[in-house]
């Protein structure tokens, strides 16, 4: 076979092997969008409790998110200008949520934050219950979805140049302020992006929030109880409606990648 | 005034290591060196927005190498101008002041008037550069540190640029700090050159006197200098009045009488090719030590100069002189030549 030959089968394999991947990422997809989604649109309008656990789901997404990127920003920040002692190991253990089985992490934060626990016996005190809460289910969205925002926050930080706030400290600002009025704008697209990631991660979270929060019920927890409790056809439209819900944050992430950089200085 | 005394940094795995020099309130500081041997680091260690290891910086006679930079009173202009590019020309150039009006002057002083409204993606190398530099100046610091402004400027808009920024620097009694790899710069520019080398400082000198008398080898090779030999000199015994510091510098069968500027071990003779002066045959007396017969290998015409390089026994001497002349003394490669090199040109380092 000549090298011309040998090429056209290279491209066909790679053609084959993409086209096999897109096929069993989006096979399952659409079999359960169109096998439920029509139902589970239809079942907005008379199903209270879909339309709860959607809000629930949509609300305690944008809580733990909100919460992370207040956090969260300026730990990416001291990590992306190597400000943190031991910042390899810190951004090592900011990993480490994403390795755990979620499941795993429900249990963890149970034994942390749990009524048993010091911790989760001064929450309560303070009237914050973990367990069966609402603050339970954004604990767990925040345990496995920040490390998310966290690293891509980071890297978006990262990008931007850092004489751009050297320049800004010799035009008088403080090192908080050339962050803010340079940084920030700079990495402005790069951090909604990170924070759109964290939270479709936090609304798809569904192992740690069963171990800490059975009820109420978030959306992905509903879609399990009626998949359980009556079968396949029931909590179908649940999940589907749930993806379909998914495409809005992917669409505003894609035009958001789509669009240049502002960081990188023009040469 | 800026003072800098045996002062360290470092940029990740990169150190630099013990410079020191002074640069008196008004004076224009040129500094030079390959790429990476520091100069960079030591401008934004001036400035604050990178530490000092050790050492100390001074400016305006106060120590402050533990002060933060904005409280420095010092304008950077990095290379690639760093305008940010979320804001526009007016806002870039009023970033660091309270007082729009003035900003907005110096640009259009500074020919940035036409520009003010604009984002900066759409300014061009040259643009950008007038109006980080608007920007810097802005806020009225009186040390402006410089990172090759000019490099990414056209040759027409880098002339206008440092004419404007030698006046600019006269009227605001400004004292510069510039990072260039222009040596012309250096000469018509500056007041003091520093010269880096592999983040160590090989000299800080008068311009005249870094390019007449490197330090050593390495900063004649960097400054440009055509003819550098590695050899051994000994005080000249000819008894015929010589003072001290007259040398007899031997490499390989070439002899050359120099001058050494301290009792320091001399291992190189540099000699610039301008200083050669190119003849057919031996002239009369003459005051100069020099005069070197040899043959010539190699002519190469730049314009209206000519690098001409004769063969002295082994080794190669190169002159600089003009076109006109090559021809007017009948020059081809394989003619014979008579090199006379005074001992003052003859730099023992």
């Amino acid at each position: 076979m000549g090298s011309r030959g040998a090429h056209r089968v290279a491209a066909a394999g790679v053609v084959a092997g993409a086209l096999l991947l897109l096929v069993l990422l989006a096979l399952p997809i659409a079999a359960l969008v169109l096998r439920g989604g029509m139902t589970g649109l239809e079942q907005l309008g008379s199903d209270r409790e879909l339309r709860h656990a959607l809000l629930l789901t949509a609300q305690t997404a944008i809580v733990a998110t909100l919460v992370t990127v207040m956090l969260g920003t300026p730990l990416a920040y001291l990590l992306a200008r190597d400000r943190v002692p031991a910042g390899t190991l810190v951004g090592a253990l900011l990993d480490l949520p994403l390795l755990i089985p979620h499941p795993v992490a429900g249990m963890a934060l149970l034994l942390a934050f749990g009524r048993a626990s010091p911790a989760g016996a001064a929450l309560a005190q303070l009237g914050l219950a973990i367990v069966g809460s609402r603050t339970g289910i954004v604990l767990a969205m925040l345990f496995v979805a920040a490390p998310l925002y966290v690293s891509a926050a980071r890297e978006a930080i990262a990008r931007v140049d850092v004489r751009y706030e050297s320049v800004a400290r010799t035009l008088g600002d403080s090192p908080i302020r050339a962050a803010w009025r340079v940084t920030r704008p700079l990495a402005g697209r790069g951090l909604l992006a990170a924070a759109v990631v964290m939270w479709a991660r936090a609304v798809s979270e569904f192992g740690a929030i069963v171990i800490l929060t059975y009820n109420p019920k978030v959306a992905s927890v509903l879609s399990y109880d009626r998949f359980t409790g009556e079968g396949l056809d029931a909590a179908l439209p649940v999940a589907a409606v749930l993806v379909i819900l998914a495409l809005v944050p992917l669409l505003v992430l894609r035009s958001l990648r789509a669009g240049t950089a502002l960081g990188e200085p023009a040469r | 005034m800026i003072e800098v005394e045996a002062l360290a940094a470092r940029a990740g795995a990169f150190e630099l290591r013990d410079v020191s020099f002074s640069l008196p309130h008004g004076a224009w500081g040129i500094v030079l060196g390959s790429a990476g041997s520091g100069k960079t680091t030591l401008l934004e260690t001036i400035a604050g927005v990178r530490a000092a290891a050790s050492g100390c910086v001074r400016l305006r006679g106060a120590d402050v190498t533990q002060v933060v930079p904005e409280r420095r009173g010092v304008g950077i202009v990095y290379q690639h101008a760093l305008l940010f590019p979320h804001l526009t020309v007016e806002q870039n150039v009023c970033y660091g002041t309270h007082d729009p009006q003035h900003a907005v002057g110096l640009a259009r002083r500074l020919g940035a008037g036409p520009l003010l409204a604009r984002g900066v993606r759409e300014l061009s190398g040259g643009e950008r550069q007038i109006v980080a530099l608007a920007r810097a100046l802005a806020p009225g610091p009186d040390i402006l540190l410089l990172d090759e402004p000019l490099a990414a400027v056209d040759p027409r808009g880098r002339t206008r640029l440092r004419r404007e920024l030698r006046a600019l620097q006269r009227e605001l009694s400004l004292t510069v700090l510039h990072v260039t790899h222009d040596l012309g710069e250096a000469g018509t520019l500056g007041d003091l050159a520093i010269l880096l080398e592999g983040g160590r400082m090989l000299q800080a000198a008068a311009p005249e006197q870094l390019f007449r008398r490197p330090v050593s080898a390495a900063a004649a090779e960097f400054l440009g200098a055509e003819n550098v030999y590695a050899g051994s000199a000994s005080p000249l015994e000819s008894g015929a009045g010589d003072e001290p510091g007259t040398m007899l510098f031997r490499a390989g069968s070439l002899r050359l009488v120099g001058l050494a500027a301290a009792r320091v071990p001399i291992a190189h003779a540099v000699i610039r090719g301008e200083d050669v002066v190119l003849a057919r045959e031996r002239a009369g007396t003459s005051s100069a030590r020099n005069v070197l017969e040899g043959v010539v290998s190699e002519i190469v015409k730049h314009g209206a100069l000519a690098r001409v390089t004769l063969e002295v026994g082994e080794l190669p001497l190169v002159a600089t002189v003009t076109a006109g002349s090559v021809s007017e003394l009948g020059l081809l490669p394989g003619s014979r030549a008579v090199a006379t090199i005074k001992a003052t040109a003859v730099h023992l380092c």
